[in-house]
């Protein structure tokens, strides 16, 4: 089985200033269809650069990113949001909805930025997945008008409406109270039975952790063991 | 399907609702473009219609499309005056040569000679006039004729112009108190003559000598009443029947046309009103201008009540005119009229002065209707003969009699004084005044020179004929030649005096010799720039020594003066759009800012760069376009209200001129228009453009950041 996703040695230093700031220190993971997997650590700890490296939206320092086979380093920066666009979905810790557009806009977005799809399959499959979130009766409200727990469905419906092969999310749960954080979570893991999509997301909190197939640890820029979760399934 | 179009959509759609999320901004933003593009619409709309007016005044009046003058003047032509005098003008000898080199050139029309200046005039003397109706009446009695109403009449005279000489008396002998021994000196003969004539023994004697006591009225007495009789005209020296042509807007209002090839004058109409008039008439006049059409009341504006007063005050300039006959009929009227009881003919003409608001109407029309057939309104009429008498090249004063055949008015223009002051001269009369010779005259002084002796010497030779010295290097001074030859004119005039009213000029005569400048009409006033340098090779070719100048240039002050109500208006729009950019700037930015999160969010979901910055440059152009396009409007409605209300009234005469007209009628400029969208748009991409910078720079990675 291929990878979507392969991480091979990869280092990732910032400047603050004069400082150098180790983000990441030599890290190489795989990730493979269909797999439901956390990122745990404590803050800090390097999970959400890891994410950004794998989710295009940065380079590494040193070593080499390969989403769905590319090597993100010689990828234009426009090659680059394409590659986003098509095979990468996201999920923010604070839900990052536009205010301006409704629920049903703020999902159909990614459809229309990829283009190619008819007003009724746009309609379709906006449906579907706003069925499957269970806020069809919120099509037509504005992010404003939802709860946290609403938004972030949202936010989960507008990843997958691209179908993406990769979805990431950096601590869906850290802006929601621990029961709506596990709704959102088994949603996730719901929606990677459904489609097979794989999930990579970061956490520190051990509840959350629990609900995944697999945990990679990572601390001080390096990655722990990664453990498969039993008790999950 | 187009694969871009539904980004485009969407991105419209964010912009907009962006938009309408951010009222408050959008609205201050709006408010100020609507104010800058109503502004540059309205503004240049009405600069345009001043434009239009002043270009049609002022060709339509005196400047003609292009103006030729000597490219050797000390001072730039300015037909309307310079600061405070006329400008000094190099003269061109022969016009001849002028009107037949430029006349060939395409699109010139008409080529019209001219030579602006000023001089004095004397403004009639109500002395003159008085002894002119004894004279009349003597002339009757020595034919014999011995009817009761004449001799009636004949005594009202004389005891008009008596009772006028010894005002004059009491007048002078007043003024003396302040004068010095010299002018005492001076003036010894003339307060002789007056003081005879004021006193009873020379009226009691009168009949034994009718004709020879009139004559030293006529010659001793009346000269000594025309001082402070004197006002200053200006007029135009010209081919008269050439210029009634070219420019249609002048017109003979009063009188006739002086006869082709005519010495005379056309006075201008404005002028005769302004300074010509009888005061009281002239101060009614201004009164009911200020009320018919400036808005203004006799109780509410203080200079309005003051010509009231100044009308109670100074019925002496009426009743100095009325002989006693008159001044009984004078009175009759009024008492009939007003009504009144009064006996006493000062008293009821205060009673007629005296206005207010509410009888204003009703008196002014008695005034006229009632007592003006009895006066004479102006102190020059249609038929005098006038004495103009100006300072020549050569620092003396030249004389010239001449004919008033009518009164002249600008079209449109009644009430500018830019325009009405001037009046216009025959060319052989300028020529006179202005101190300068036709060939023929040359002739004539080379005839008188032969017979005197004197022999013509070439300037270049002058020095070696008269000191027998080598031919130094001599400075060639055309104004003093020319002064010589106005001395010499001078010496010459008087041999052909009386005869120069009945003479007809041909048409050589009138353009053969000196003008000042010329007017050129051409066919196609639009191809005027392209004429323009036409003119100029064909004068540089015949070595003509001109300057060609435009309409504009050779207005002088007054063309400038649309030039600078443009810089106001578009530093006013610059201004105005500055601080728009700065704002819209600062919003936007500010605006980016705050979206940083919701950026890096779009970009990290898959919206290129372009989509970012592109939203941004749709929000501010919506919002620029949008409100510019309803402050262009809005400029649009304020001009069309403007004409519908009967556009701005002229206030002054100043504004008359400008406006061509009583009030300006502006039109909406369709490039006025066009300008204030483009400039819109300019500030809108410019103000854009940073904050689309910022947009551009934000990185997916600030969608990651987590709340704080």
């Amino acid at each position: 089985m291929s990878a979507i996703v392969s991480v091979e040695n990869v280092s990732k230093t910032y400047h603050l200033g004069k400082t150098e700031v180790p983000a990441l220190r030599g890290v190489s993971l795989e990730i493979h269809a269909g797999e439901f997997l956390a990122v745990a650590g404590p803050s800090g700890s390097g999970k959400t650069t890891l994410l950004n490296l794998i989710g295009c939206v940065d380079t590494p320092t040193a070593g080499v990113v390969r989403v769905d086979g590319k090597d993100t380093s010689v990828l234009s920066e426009r090659a680059l949001t394409d590659l986003r666009l098509r095979r990468i979905g996201f999920i923010f810790q604070s839900f990052n909805l536009v205010p301006v557009l409704s629920v049903f806009q703020n999902v159909e977005f990614p459809l229309l930025l990829q283009g190619g799809l008819t007003r009724g399959e746009r309609q379709r499959r906006v449906g579907e997945l706003l069925q499957a979130v269970g806020l069809s009766d919120h099509a037509r409200h504005r992010p404003s008008e939802l709860s946290g727990g609403q938004r972030q469905r949202v936010a989960v419906a507008r990843a997958l409406v691209g179908r993406p092969r990769l979805v990431l999310a950096d601590e869906p749960t850290a802006n929601l109270d621990s029961t709506t954080g596990a709704t959102i979570i088994d949603l996730m893991r719901d929606m990677n039975e459904r489609d097979q999509t794989t999930f990579l997301f970061s956490t520190h909190d051990q509840k959350v952790m629990a609900h995944a197939h697999a945990v990679v640890r990572i601390a001080d820029g390096q990655l722990q063991a990664r453990e498969t979760l039993q008790a999950a399934s | 399907m187009a694969p871009s179009l539904g980004p485009a959509r969407i991105l419209l759609r964010i912009a907009f609702r962006n938009l309408f999320a951010g009222r408050a901004k959008t609205l201050i933003i709006g408010a100020i473009l609507l104010l800058g593009t109503a502004l540059v619409v309205a503004g240049s709309s009405l600069v345009e219609s001043v434009d239009r007016g002043m270009r049609s005044s002022i060709q339509g009046s005196l400047g003609g499309h292009l103006q030729v003058y000597d490219d050797r003047s000390k001072d730039e032509l300015a037909l309307y005056g310079g600061m405070g005098r006329e400008p000094q003008l190099e003269p061109i000898i022969d016009f001849s040569r002028v009107k037949e080199v430029l006349s060939r050139v395409p699109n010139v029309k008409r080529v019209i000679p001219m030579g602006i200046d000023q001089a004095m005039v004397a403004t009639g003397n109500q002395i003159d006039v008085a002894l002119e109706k004894v004279r009349a009446d003597v002339r009757r009695i020595e034919a014999g004729e011995r009817d009761d109403d004449l001799l009636r009449h004949y005594q009202a005279h004389k005891a008009h112009v008596r009772r006028m000489v010894t005002l004059l008396r009491d007048e002078l002998r007043a003024a003396r108190v302040l004068a010095d021994d010299q002018l005492l000196q001076d003036r010894k003969q003339a307060n002789e003559d007056l003081a005879r004539a004021a006193a009873p023994a020379f009226w009691d004697g009168f009949e034994r000598d009718r004709l020879g006591n009139l004559e030293f009225l006529e010659n001793r007495i009346a000269p000594q009443g025309m001082e402070g009789g004197m006002t200053i005209v200006r007029y135009v020296g010209t081919d008269l029947d050439a210029f009634l042509e070219a420019f249609d807007r002048a017109y003979v209002v009063e009188g006739q046309r002086v006869p082709k090839g005519r010495r005379g004058i056309l006075l201008g109409k404005w002028y005769a009103e302004e300074y010509l008039k009888l005061k009281t008439a002239r101060r009614l006049d201004k009164i009911k201008d200020a009320r018919d059409f400036q808005r203004r009341t006799i109780a509410g504006d203080e200079e309005v009540a003051r010509w009231v007063k100044e009308n109670t005050t100074q019925v002496k300039e009426i009743l100095y005119q009325l002989d006693p006959i008159q001044a009984e009929e004078a009175a009759a009227r009024l008492r009939r009229a007003l009504p009144s009881e009064e006996r006493e003919l000062p008293k009821l003409l205060v009673q007629l002065l005296s206005t207010t608001d509410q009888d204003f109407d009703r008196k002014y029309a008695i005034f006229y209707d009632q007592l003006a057939p009895l006066l004479q309104l102006y102190s020059i009429r249609v038929g005098d003969t006038i004495t103009i008498k100006a300072p020549a090249r050569s620092g003396y004063f030249n004389a010239v009699n001449v004919k008033v055949y009518g009164f002249v008015h600008f079209r449109g223009l009644e009430k500018s004084r830019l325009a009405g002051v001037m009046s216009l001269l025959d060319l052989m009369s300028w020529r006179d005044l202005y101190g300068y010779l036709s060939p023929e005259q040359t002739e004539e002084i080379r005839h008188l020179k032969q017979v005197a002796g004197a022999q013509a010497v070439p300037r270049e030779r002058a020095e070696a004929e008269l000191f027998g010295g080598g031919g130094a290097a001599v400075e060639s001074q055309r104004a003093s030649r020319i002064d010589e030859a106005a001395v010499l004119a001078r010496i010459a005039r008087p041999a052909k005096a009386e005869d120069l009213s009945a003479r007809v000029y041909s048409q050589l005569e009138i353009d053969r010799g000196v003008v000042l400048n010329a007017a050129l009409i051409l066919d196609d006033p639009s191809r005027l720039a392209e004429t323009a340098r036409a003119v100029d090779r064909a004068q540089r070719a015949a070595g003509l020594h001109l300057k060609v100048v435009d309409w504009q240039k050779a207005s002088g002050v007054v063309g400038q003066s649309v030039s600078l109500f443009r810089i106001v208006l578009y530093t006013a729009v610059l201004i105005i759009f500055a601080v728009a950019l700065v704002i819209i700037n600062n919003a936007m930015v500010m605006a980016t800012l705050q979206r940083v999160r919701e950026i890096g969010t779009l970009r990290a979901i898959g919206a290129q760069r372009r989509f970012v910055t592109g939203m941004l440059l749709v929000e501010t152009m919506a919002v620029s376009l949008f409100f510019g396009a309803l402050g262009a409007g809005l400029g649009a409605l304020a001009v069309w209200i403007i004409r519908a209300a009967g556009g701005i009234p002229a206030g002054n005469d100043q504004l008359y001129f400008f406006f061509s007209g009583p009030a300006l009628l502006p039109t909406l400029g369709t490039t006025s228009v066009a300008v204030s969208m483009g400039i819109v748009l300019l500030v809108s991409v410019l103000s854009g453009f940073y904050p689309a910078i910022i947009a551009m720079r934000v990185t997916p990675v600030e969608a990651m950041a987590a709340d704080d």
